[in-house]
């Protein structure tokens, strides 16, 4: 009787292990990205929540979404943070964009992006959301308005991205004569101008856009400062810097106006009213390598050495980090100092 | 009415109309020298190309030519006739060669009189002994210049750092690369320029450093790369070199024009060792602390303040640096203030100050030309062809680009890289060699004597190494007074002439000249004639 007990624990602890093999190995297969074999396994585990969540997410993955969604649901909500939360919450993601449901993925990658920061899947979806989300207005703003001033605007937008500045100066063009008083069209056609060529015929075509957007909001702080550097380059320094003046004045936390008032400053040998103004740009932007530098030189040419050395360690620094390509390019997009 | 007489003549000086020509073909330049694709370039080694040398090898007087060649042809070497005739020389002088030429740098290591050559490679630099003027030896591996790699040797000068009477060497590394390991185009973020796949790097290739030779005064040198902490430095795409005592402290310092990267300005401390100091001395970065993509380099006293000024050549879509120096080789970039902002269109490569008109005013000239053929698929307004560019010296602190109406030689179109400044024909005014890519040299002359009065200072170290590399020149003639020095290497890999020349004006007597030489010895020559090549040789224990 002991023995035949014995046998039955023995036969039940061994089919269990072959179940528990089962959940392992879909799991495995999952990792794998085999599905079908994993789905296979998975489908001979005994039930567990850690049986069904694979199970969906194995679906999710082949595209079966209707099967998956609701058990991925129930383990998103119960643990989001957990690793199978966060597998949990992408899958549905990728469902939910895949059925073109904006609305109710936007808030899972929502809560995705804030308990996993740093994760690149979760970034991905983001971006993969408002991509779409981008592709499907345009769509809609193209069919809807064809014939609109802002059809023109966001087509030179994406010329702009596309390095393709003729068309889109074009384009710029085809939206100020639509709608003459719009606010930032002649900025932005001010700005493919100057990113197009900055040959002298460009900068006078250029300074007379920023001029315009002026002459619709004095008040555009930006504008005076694209005027400015243009005045700076065409060797008319005295009137540049009026230029800047206004601009700092309009938006006083302005930092390119600031540190390019500062500069006429150094210039002009005015080193404590330049240091002035960029210990303030270092303190709005404690990441602007450029306001580092100049400061850096503003120091030397102070005679303050200590505080010279002192940048230089704080340039030295910021260097190392690889972020600036990506706000180059990010200023490249043209977009205004921010509170502008 | 006498200073109103000066005043008008002075005005009409600087208002003399300028037309360089090319006389490449009349005085027999007219081989084409080979370097890398044609209408598309696979890998970053084809798109930096060579530079080129004045020097006077026979001690005739007369500047001759060399000019470094990629794979492909040879390096030449061009006898000056004395008719505006060049004739080549390469073989009869054992200067044949082939590789991937980059920079040439001369200067008289051997203290025999007679200039030698030295010429850098991807792949293993030469060292050419000058044989009295009949032939080069290459006396690399006597003199222990054998590299145990290869490297990707690029611009190079001679100096004597430690003033002990022997020219040192300089070598500059651009980076590691080899055809094997190099990505193909597109292959990486790196390898695109404007939605073109093209060459890769320098981006994304491995960095390599810089070498200094010391002359043991023997024949041979050794290498003091890191004991002189000259390998310190080593996140720079290195390329071109100047030499120069920037703080007046008595020793050479040595600038490094470097692409993408910092640039470098090591500081020489007198002791055998040099200090990156770029950074603080403000010649590191731009005016907005970005490192640009720096191709040659040059220096004069442009303004006239007695301090070693500083010009850098750069990438399209940046603009070139002027720096000034403010005194002690502390540096600002006046770029911006100097006129010299609004030719962002070029990649700019050779350049050099020169006295175009002989006012007394260093003007500028740099050649430019696109990296990649490719470019010009792109119909926008940067080419792999471009025109020269020269700038006018207004005597403000601010140069004029007078390009379009400086002559067909200054707007003929090519890729341009190394160029080298001399006066071949002694008559006063520079002319300019340039070495293009895949084409003949390009020789821009003057087609009429340019006004002022000069003077050609020829100098001859004693106890100072012989080519007086180093040796420090004031020179006072009537109001002007002017100041340069004698550097070995400069421009883009190239070799300018060693006689130093100034534009005097009206001024009929060189009034006063003082050199401090290399060797410590101030020397003052007074009352010398002008329009005419003066030979000074050092007095030692003066």
């Amino acid at each position: 009787m002991m023995r035949a007990t014995s046998a039955l624990l023995l036969l039940s602890a061994l089919l269990a292990r072959a179940h528990d093999d089962s959940l392992q190995k879909g799991i495995a297969e999952f990792n794998r990205g085999q599905y079908a074999d994993a789905q296979a396994w998975l489908e001979k585990a005994p039930d567990s929540p850690q049986r069904r969540t694979f199970l969906a997410l194995t679906h999710a993955a082949t595209g079966h979404c209707d099967t998956a969604r609701e058990e991925l649901a129930g383990e998103f909500a119960k643990d989001a943070a957990s690793e199978l939360g966060r597998l949990a919450g992408l899958a549905l993601t990728q469902c939910l964009l895949a059925e073109g449901n904006y609305d109710d993925a936007g808030p899972v990658l929502a809560r995705l992006r804030t308990l996993h920061p740093s994760d690149a899947d979760v970034l991905y979806q983001c971006a993969r959301l408002h991509m779409k989300a981008w592709n499907d207005t345009l769509y809609e703003m193209f069919r809807k308005t064809p014939n609109s001033y802002r059809v023109n605007q966001i087509s030179a937008e994406i010329f702009e991205i596309q390095n393709r500045y003729p068309e889109a100066i074009s384009e710029y063009r085809k939206a100020i004569e639509k709608n003459p008083a719009a606010l930032n069209l002649h900025f932005r056609l001010g700005r493919a101008l100057l990113l197009e060529s900055h040959s002298p015929d460009n900068l006078v075509l250029a300074r007379r856009e920023f001029e315009a957007e002026l002459t619709l909001n004095p008040a555009d702080a930006a504008a005076e400062y694209e005027t400015g550097q243009i005045l700076l380059v065409s060797q008319a320094p005295e009137e540049a810097v009026k230029h800047f003046e206004r601009a700092v004045a309009i938006t006083p936390n302005f930092p390119e106006a600031m540190q390019a008032l500062a500069k006429a400053r150094l210039d002009a040998k005015q080193y404590p009213d330049a240091i002035i103004l960029l210990e303030n740009v270092v303190r709005l932007q404690p990441a602007n390598e450029s306001a580092h530098y100049s400061l850096m030189l503003a120091y030397r040419n102070a005679g303050r050495a200590a505080d010279a050395a002192r940048e230089q360690a704080e340039l030295d620094k910021l260097q190392k980090s690889p972020q600036g390509e990506f706000t180059d390019f990010l200023k490249k997009l043209g977009e205004k100092a921010p509170k502008q | 009415m006498i200073r109103s007489i000066t005043v008008a003549v002075l005005f009409c000086l600087g208002a003399a109309a300028v037309n360089f020509q090319n006389v490449a073909r009349e005085a027999g330049l007219t081989d084409s020298i080979p370097n890398g694709g044609v209408q598309s370039k696979k890998y970053i080694i084809e798109t930096t190309g060579s530079g080129a040398a004045f020097l006077d090898y026979d001690n005739d007087g007369l500047l001759d030519i060399f000019v470094v060649s990629g794979p492909g042809g040879t390096n030449r070497l061009y006898h000056n006739l004395g008719n505006g005739k060049f004739a080549d020389v390469t073989k009869e002088m054992g200067l044949e060669h082939t590789g991937w030429g980059q920079g040439v740098c001369a200067g008289d290591f051997d203290n025999d009189g007679y200039t030698d050559l030295f010429v850098t490679y991807w792949g293993a630099n030469v060292l050419y002994r000058n044989r009295a003027g009949r032939g080069f030896e290459d006396v690399t591996a006597k003199a222990g210049l054998t590299q145990d790699r290869v490297r990707y040797n690029t611009g190079c000068a001679f100096l004597d750092y430690d003033n002990d009477g022997h020219l040192d060497l300089f070598v500059a590394n651009y980076l590691k690369f080899d055809f094997a390991s190099t990505p193909k185009p597109g292959e990486n973020s790196y390898c695109w320029y404007r939605d073109l796949p093209v060459a890769c790097g320098p981006r994304g290739l491995p960095f390599d450093r810089n070498i200094l030779y010391h002359n043991n005064g023997n024949g041979t040198f050794k290498d003091v790369s890191e004991a002189s902490g000259i390998a310190k430095a080593e996140q720079n795409y290195a390329l071109s070199v100047l030499t120069g005592d920037f703080n007046h402290d008595g020793f050479t310092d040595i600038y490094v024009a470097s692409d993408q990267t910092p640039s470098i300005l090591y500081i020489n401390h007198g002791d055998g060792s040099f200090t990156d100091e770029a950074l603080p001395r403000g010649a590191a970065f731009d005016d907005n602390g970005k490192a640009l993509s720096g191709m040659g380099v040059a220096a004069a006293d442009y303004d006239r303040d007695g301090w070693t000024d500083i010009f850098r050549s750069n990438f399209s879509d940046e603009r070139e640096t002027l720096y000034h120096n403010r005194g002690g080789a502390e540096f600002d970039d006046v770029t911006l203030a100097a006129g010299m902002a609004l030719n962002t269109r070029f990649v700019g490569w050779g350049c050099g100050f020169l006295d175009i008109d002989n006012r007394g005013w260093k003007d500028l000239l740099l050649v430019n030309g696109h990296v990649f053929p490719e470019v010009d698929r792109l119909g926008i307004d940067v080419h792999y062809k471009d025109r020269a560019i020269l700038y006018r010296n207004t005597g403000t602190g601010k140069f004029v680009d007078i390009s379009e109406s400086a002559g067909p030689g200054i707007l003929e179109k090519h890729s341009a890289r190394g160029a080298a400044f001399g006066d071949y024909d002694n008559d006063g005014a520079v002319e300019i060699l340039i070495n293009n890519q895949n084409e003949p040299p390009s020789l821009l002359k003057q087609s009429t004597k340019p006004a002022g009065n000069w003077v050609l200072l020829k100098l001859e170290g004693v106890k100072s190494n012989r080519s007086a590399i180093g040796a420090r020149v004031r020179l006072i003639a009537g109001d002007l007074v002017q100041t340069d020095e004698v550097r070995s290497g400069g421009s883009y890999l190239s070799q300018n002439d060693l006689r130093l020349h100034f534009g005097v004006g009206t001024a009929r007597r060189i009034n006063r000249v003082e050199i401090d030489w290399p060797s410590g010895a101030h020397q003052v020559e007074t009352d010398l004639d002008v329009n005419r090549v003066l030979t000074i040789r050092e007095k030692p224990g003066s």
